[in-house]
């Protein structure tokens, strides 16, 4: 008795649904990617309870570089965030642009570690500087940490 | 006889063979571009210049954050997690009570952070809200210390 020999099936990798998948991922990127205007790793204090910055808010930064020295960054929310010499460049600009809006929102990134003197002063700076509504950014806290 | 040239008809198609290409690079793109972005806080409401805020010390709950990011509360050494155990019962007598947030000026940012964390999670944890929370400003420190010739912040517990 004779066997009908078998039809080799080619190997293929079905590549009809790659693009479409490619383009939901693309639009997945460009649905949720934001515009950001700091990018400075800021090791941010841990904290419960988070609300949501204002959209165009301003940011100030306050960091330590590699060699230990404290480091401000100020951005209006519309421009990336650059080096200003310290919490009195801070009040200048904090100043200018209460001017134009009050009740403008300034995210305060600084870094957990920092004594709390220097976050105080630059905050009384930027009360000097009419500004009212600030947001002290933080990261999730974790369960059990 | 006039010569018939053949006439070869195309077909009318968009190239689409290069489409994945395209698409991946563009995802790899936004991959590379895209960070992870930490837009959460806590508010914080700063006083108006001339609006300073005066709280009565006798009336006041008083915190105070100790450089080494230890907590005392009216004086009683205390573990955050009970801040709100504490201030409760004299919340619930007086909604307006004000809660004076003193950190040492050499104590970790985070410490004075998770104090304030604390205080802000009670509506939600508790269902009671801590409305009036001052934060004393080493400027106004000052004012006290050349007023009174001594911090009342760092002396509260003394005697």
């Amino acid at each position: 008795m004779r066997f009908a020999r078998s039809r080799r099936s080619e190997a293929l990798i079905p590549t009809a649904s790659m693009a479409d998948i490619a383009f939901l991922l693309i639009i997945f990127f460009m649905v949720t990617t934001v515009h950001e205007v700091d990018r400075t790793s800021v090791n941010l204090p841990v904290a419960k309870i988070r609300e949501e910055a204002e959209k165009g808010a301003a940011v100030v930064v306050m960091t330590r570089d590699p060699v230990g020295e404290l480091v401000y960054k100020f951005s209006d929310g519309e421009n990336m965030s650059a080096q200003v010499g310290g919490p009195e460049d801070v009040y200048l600009e904090a100043s200018r642009l209460t001017y134009a809006d009050p009740q403008k929102q300034f995210v305060l990134k600084a870094d957990g570690s920092i004594h709390f003197e220097k976050v105080d002063e630059l905050l009384d700076r930027m009360r000097k500087g009419n500004v009212q509504n600030v947001l002290l950014l933080t990261q999730q806290q974790t369960e059990g940490g | 006889m006039p010569m018939k040239l053949a006439k070869k008809l195309q077909s009318a198609e968009i190239p689409t063979a290069s489409m994945a290409d395209i698409a991946f690079l563009l995802i790899i793109f936004f991959m590379v571009t895209a960070v992870f972005s930490a837009t959460k806080g806590l508010e914080f409401k700063l006083p108006k210049q001339e609006q300073q805020q005066e709280s009565e010390s006798e009336e006041a709950t008083f915190i105070k954050v100790a450089t080494d990011g230890s907590v005392t509360v009216d004086c009683r050494p205390m573990d955050p997690s009970e801040i709100l155990d504490y201030l409760e019962p004299k919340l619930a007598r007086n909604p307006e009570k004000p809660v004076i947030l003193y950190t040492d000026p050499y104590a970790q940012y985070q410490a004075m952070i998770s104090v304030y964390d604390v205080l802000g999670s009670a509506e939600q944890e508790r269902g009671f809200k801590v409305k009036n929370i001052s934060v004393p400003t080493q400027t106004e420190v000052a004012e006290y210390i050349e007023l009174f010739g001594f911090n009342p912040f760092e002396s509260q517990c003394e005697g």
